[in-house]
């Protein structure tokens, strides 16, 4: 077997045993479904005196805030939870880059959220009875398979940084909401002061937020959505050669400080 | 070419303690110790609890790296070539842990296989394979969560030879099981010595190690304090008798005071429920029982006898009681 054939089964794999965890994981199914669900019932109260297309505006911007409350929780613990199962050692002692694995588990918390906007989805239509429809179902497709990628490689770098650094993972709670907004999941990030556009620009997430939202309610010309995919693309490139850096020094630093395993 | 090389390695962790004012101290581990393992040859280590033997393996199995010294698996270098060896070797450590319980047993096997690049096909004949030889074809479907820890420990052993590894390390494989589990599992190691795997095996039961090892290094306080075959090291103790004396709550200071006297080699005490066995060598055979039995004032004694000494005697020789 080829080695980059060896290294895509290994993601397909690891994703597929992932989910199969998660399905019994009660954390796991309040992050994806009932939170998202939440925020997109408040969202609609707060949204309905706007008018024009603010449903898939929350169906989108709901959905999207359950992939990332997944991956920062879920995903950022993905190299800690191994080590308090006791499997760190043996995927460690494989011949497997960690970073596959860590791919691996991040495509599955990321495919299990795009639940989320399904829920909404059901939420808007069936409870609302609001009339929900993608302007650009083409684009939107491209734009939710580059979300996928920018969101998985992403994960890279919380996984590690998580590891690294403790103290950061304590700030879990703190670091979802911020993103929620800085990104524009669910308020364009024009209604924010303009000393935080550059750090919104920093985040793969606000260039996905953008992609889906225009895309989906077809706002905004195509060169913005082209912006938005170029950006995912260039962010998911740098996040991937970054987090090869990354694993290599929390994997030797592991190694010499002997926290591979629980003792 | 030697399975496992192993030169002066050294191994020292830092510990830390304090809240406001941190003080680091250093524990070593693996003080220095030298060994080689031949092809094809079933190698033990054994060695109290803390004498340095999981250290040793994890530095081997490239999971640590060492502070000193040399380790080569296959020729490779621990440190420097850990990705070559990696793909070669198989390991366990003792325990349940290591396992995804709430996936199915083959669910765990189809996973670690890929992590090691077993092509599907070949991975599902070998998976077949390897829960026929551990006993758990028929539980095969079995969330993990509901295994006991025999059938966990051996799923390990199916898990370390996936990919039909060169070189093996059982760390401790039997512990905690019961007697019928670890008898069933180091036939298990038998059936893997005899297809000549080179296997490097830590316990701290000597009747394993007895059974199962072709040498054995003695390891004690992060030192090798022997190395050779079971029947060389039982000679080390071939010139002494072991006087077993079942007392009822022997205080230490008389243990102590036994270890003391001239005729007395070493003395250990085993609790059994109840009452404790004072195991002691000594060069003078049954002779020396009555001046034992002299020391003995207001201890309640059970039943006295003598025996040829055992590996375990001569280990207890060169590790000083600490089984």
């Amino acid at each position: 077997m080829s080695k980059y054939r060896a290294y895509l089964r290994a993601v397909l794999i690891t994703a597929e045993m992932t989910l199969r965890q998660n399905v019994a994981d009660m954390f796991i199914l309040f992050a994806i479904l009932f939170q998202p669900l939440i925020i997109a019932i408040l969202a609609l109260w707060m949204l309905q005196e706007r008018g024009g297309d603010y449903a898939i505006f929350v169906v989108v911007g709901s959905g999207m805030s359950g992939l990332w409350s997944s991956l920062l929780f879920i995903g950022g613990n993905s190299i800690t939870s191994e080590r308090w199962t006791g499997t760190l050692e043996a995927l460690v002692g494989s011949p497997l880059p960690l970073q596959i694995v860590v791919f691996g588990k991040n495509l599955a918390q990321v495919l299990q959220s795009l639940g989320s906007m399904v829920v909404s989805y059901l939420l808007v239509v069936v409870l609302f009875g609001l009339d929900v429809s993608v302007a650009q179902p083409g684009a939107f497709i491209v734009s939710l398979l580059l979300t996928v990628i920018t969101f998985v490689c992403f994960g890279l770098i919380i996984a590690s940084v998580f590891v690294l650094n403790p103290d950061v993972q304590r700030w879990q709670n703190g670091l979802e909401f911020p993103v929620y907004i800085l990104a524009g999941f669910l308020f364009p990030i024009a209604l924010l002061p303009g000393w935080t556009t550059p750090i919104s620009y920093l985040l793969s997430p606000y260039w996905a937020a953008q992609a889906l939202h225009s895309t989906s309610s077809g706002s905004g010309d195509f060169s913005q959505t082209l912006l938005a995919w170029g950006m995912m693309v260039l962010s998911s490139v740098i996040y991937l050669a970054l987090s090869k850096k990354l694993f290599d020094y929390v994997l030797k630093k592991a190694r010499v400080d002997a926290t591979l395993g629980m003792q | 070419m030697n399975a496992i090389e192993v030169r002066n390695l050294r191994r020292v962790y830092k510990t830390t303690t304090g809240v406001f004012r941190r003080q680091t101290k250093e524990v070593v581990a693996v003080d220095d110790i030298s060994f080689e393992v031949a092809e094809g040859e079933l190698f033990g280590m054994l060695g109290p609890n803390g004498a340095g033997k999981t250290t040793t393996v994890k530095m081997l199995t490239t999971l640590l790296i060492p502070t000193g010294g040399i380790a080569k698996v296959m020729g490779h270098d621990v440190v420097k070539e850990a990705q070559e060896i990696r793909g070669r070797i198989g390991f366990i450590f003792g325990g349940e842990r290591g396992l995804y319980w709430r996936l199915s047993g083959v669910d765990n096997l189809r996973y670690f296989a890929s992590l090691y690049h077993v092509d599907p096909a070949v991975a599902r004949k070998r998976i077949d394979y390897l829960l026929e030889l551990v006993g758990l074809s028929d539980r095969r479907d079995e969330k993990i969560e509901g295994y006991s820890r025999g059938m966990k420990q051996r799923l390990h052993i199916a898990r370390a030879l996936l990919h039909d590894p060169e070189v093996l390390f059982l760390d401790e494989p039997t512990i905690g099981l019961d007697p019928v589990g670890a008898r069933e599992l180091r036939q298990v190691i038998r059936n893997l010595q005899s297809e000549k795997k080179n296997i490097l095996l830590t316990t701290h039961y000597m009747f394993e190690a007895d059974a199962l090892c072709q040498r054995i290094a003695v390891i004690d306080k992060g030192n090798i304090v022997a190395l050779d075959t079971p029947e060389a090291l039982k000679k080390i103790v071939q010139d002494l008798t072991v006087i077993e004396l079942e007392v009822f709550g022997i205080p230490q200071e008389l243990v102590d005071l036994i270890g003391t006297q001239s005729f007395v080699d070493n003395v250990s005490v085993e609790d059994r429920e109840q009452k404790q066995v004072l195991m002691v060598q000594t060069p003078r055979g049954a002779e020396a029982v009555p001046d034992l039995l002299a020391m003995f004032n207001g201890v309640r004694i059970g039943r006295v006898t003598t025996r040829e000494p055992t590996l375990e005697d001569a280990y207890v020789r060169l590790v000083g009681g600490e089984a």
